[in-house]
């Protein structure tokens, strides 16, 4: 072996040493672990007690709906201006930081841009660094939870708020398993799989990751039919379970911002807990009804609900297909019929439903 | 042949078609004045400091239009924070450093990168660089110690420039960060300076691919041309959807994410990430420039 050779050899050992490496912590994160072994009710008993209170950590999003991707930067793309949209595309990044119930900071962090969520108590504040604007949502006399005073939607919940959603709405009509358990933010998870039974919705199985110690739920990932990636997931990449500096629930908006009042209304909707949870943000909207039940449930909204902020917005054209009487959102999990009189039906079914739905009123 | 002369030729014997042989002690020596020399060869050259004017002249020119303009920027348009600086000079230093990673600061690594070797090659002082018992490996060193260096001067000269333009033309006080927050001036220097810390991690890959090509070619100009069209294509790459497989492997892809040193708290982990990645790029470049140095026939 000449010098030449030696020498070629001596410098590709450390390309295929790196190589190697990463290959080794690949393997090493999807590796599953052994744990005690527990019931699927055992896994939900776990969830509904979870001690932990307090948190802080870094959430992650990745939308795999089947929509076409957008591009990130360039011409075409309207930064804050369609949130409901935007998040059905790509992964989002947000760092979640929680101390108690009424305490909520979630900082959705964009590229060169943030935007923060602060619940403090009373006090709502929503801050957008992108236009230096913040909205400012006061009053109540009980303490405002995260899902209920959002003065704009939150899109990125935490895997837990998600893994409730499906917990309270989609209790009957659903097949639980345990799958193999797994390493997820640095803690071992069991794994919870839920099944729809009937055969009319579009979602092919929920995994909810469930902390093996706290039972705090780490990640959520939901399967489309037909579909083999993940259409949906959520998960940390980070978490500890300290309380969060006390500072970071304290926002005052900056000098020179925008602000916007807004009061709080006056109160929050029952119905809101029994939709099942869609990334397009219209948890909170008040005057929504529900048909149907569980999987295949269709959320509908009156007449006029749809701001024409949105439907003038260009994504809104690039997204949305025209189809009779309307414009509709088809995704591989959720589908959303828009109708030209401004009615709205929205769930995880296949479009047909959506239709025959809105034909029925 | 003068800069071979100054400092470089010290010591004798022919080490040139061996690099390996010869003893370790007394190489030491030979390392730090070598390094000096080249430090000093980098930054005499008239080049150098053009571009190094050219790179403070950012800065000045976005402080300078912002001053003049009559009407206000609007939120949300243009770079990181222009519609701040009028209201804040220490945002110009920050939007100066977002309109130079992407382009301009590539072009200037490149073009120092690029000519390591190609340079002394082209002009044929690398023969005589090699007579001097340095070997390659240490050559390779220090020619790469010369182009973070130049990556180090380049960055702080944009901070710097900014910093000062923006005290003189615009009010100082208490910063903005993306998450809202107000941080007071002292600790917005020292989120400047980290800024322009990690726009440096993030360039010394580049002079890694830069040092890489300069030892494949002996023209110059082709290792700065494809070191600054590598640098655009790792970019444009990170912006295609259909690429995203591709992304978290791509030298430019953490580039912009000095974003994370302004929310409060700081955001480390693309900052690690960025270190990780450059790292990796330095190594595997490393050493493939150094088997291909080393087994190089030097004829000029």
């Amino acid at each position: 072996m000449g010098p030449a050779r030696r020498r070629w050899l001596t410098a590709l050992l450390i390309p295929l040493a790196l190589m190697l490496a990463v290959m080794t912590a690949s393997v090493r994160a999807g590796a599953t672990v052994s744990l005690p072994p527990k019931t699927p009710d055992e896994l939900v008993s776990m969830m509904t007690h979870t001690p932990v209170r307090a948190l802080s950590g870094t959430v992650q999003q990745t939308a795999g709906l089947g929509l076409p991707a957008v591009p990130t930067l360039g011409p075409g793309t309207v930064p804050g201006a369609a949130p409901a949209l935007e998040f059905l595309t790509g992964t989002h990044t947000a760092r979640v930081y929680v101390d108690g119930p009424a305490k909520a900071r979630i900082q959705i962090m964009d590229a060169l841009a943030e935007r923060d969520l602060v619940v403090n108590q009373h006090q709502v504040w929503f801050y957008n660094s992108a236009d230096n604007s913040a909205t400012h949502v006061s009053g109540g006399t009980e303490p405002a939870t995260p899902q209920e005073a959002t003065p704009a939607p939150v899109p990125v919940p935490t895997p837990g708020t998600m893994a409730n959603h499906f917990l309270t709405a989609i209790k009957a009509d659903t097949r639980m398993t345990v799958g193999p358990s797994s390493t997820i933010a640095g803690r071992t998870a069991y794994r919870l799989d839920l099944a729809p039974g009937g055969a009319d919705t579009l979602v092919d199985s929920v995994g909810i990751d469930v902390d093996s110690e706290t039972g705090l739920p780490l990640a959520v990932e939901v399967k489309a039919k037909g579909q083999t990636d993940p259409a949906y997931t959520l998960a940390y990449t980070d978490l500890s379970l300290s309380a969060p500096d006390a500072g970071l629930f304290d926002f005052t908006p900056p000098q020179g911002a925008s602000i916007t009042e807004k009061a709080l209304p006056a109160k929050p909707t029952p119905a809101s807990s029994a939709v099942p949870p869609s990334p397009t943000g219209k948890l909170s909207h008040p005057n929504l009804t529900v048909t149907g039940q569980g999987w295949s449930a269709i959320v509908a909204l009156p007449a006029g609900s749809v701001p024409s902020s949105i439907t003038a917005n260009p994504t809104y054209a690039q997204v949305m297909q025209p189809v009779p009487g309307g414009h509709a959102l088809t995704t591989s999990l959720v589908n959303v019929l828009v109708l030209d009189d401004g009615r709205v039906f929205a769930g995880m079914v296949p479009l047909d439903r959506l239709q025959s739905a809105a034909a029925a009123q | 042949m003068s800069r071979v002369e100054r400092g470089r030729t010290k010591g004798s014997g022919d080490t040139a078609g061996s690099p390996e042989a010869g003893p370790n002690s007394g190489r030491a020596s030979v390392a730090w004045p070598l390094l000096a020399s080249e430090l000093s060869v980098l930054f005499r050259r008239v080049r150098t400091w053009a571009m190094l004017a050219a790179l403070a002249a950012v800065p000045v020119l976005i402080a300078v239009a912002v001053k003049l303009s009559s009407r206000p920027t609007a939120p949300g348009r243009g770079p990181l924070f222009l519609d701040r600086i009028s209201q804040n000079g220490l945002f110009v230093a920050v939007t100066a450093l977002v309109v130079c990673v992407p382009l301009f600061l590539p072009l200037t690594v490149g073009v120092v990168a690029g000519d390591t070797l190609a340079g002394e090659a082209s002009i044929g002082t690398l023969r005589y660089l090699l007579l001097a018992p340095t070997g390659r490996t240490r050559l390779l060193l220090v020619k790469y110690a010369g182009a973070v260096a130049f990556c180090c001067a380049a960055t702080a000269t944009v901070a710097a420039a900014g910093a000062l333009a923006g005290v003189v033309f615009f009010p100082v006080g208490p910063v903005t960060l993306l998450s809202g927050e107000t941080v007071s001036v002292g600790e917005a220097a020292v989120r400047s300076l980290l800024i322009a810390a990690y726009a440096t991690v993030s360039l010394i890959g580049l002079s890694a691919i830069g040092l890489l090509i300069s030892t494949m070619t002996d023209v110059p100009v082709g290792a700065m041309a494809a070191t600054i069209v590598l640098a655009v294509v790792s970019q444009v790459l990170d912006t295609l959807p259909q690429m995203d497989w591709l992304h978290p492997w791509l030298f430019s892809h953490h580039w912009v994410g000095f974003a994370d040193l302004l929310r409060q708290p700081i955001s480390w982990a693309s900052f690690g990430d960025n270190l990780l990645l450059q790292g990796g790029y330095i190594a595997v470049c490393g050493a493939l420039a150094y088997a291909n140095f080393s087994n190089k026939d030097v004829l000029s």
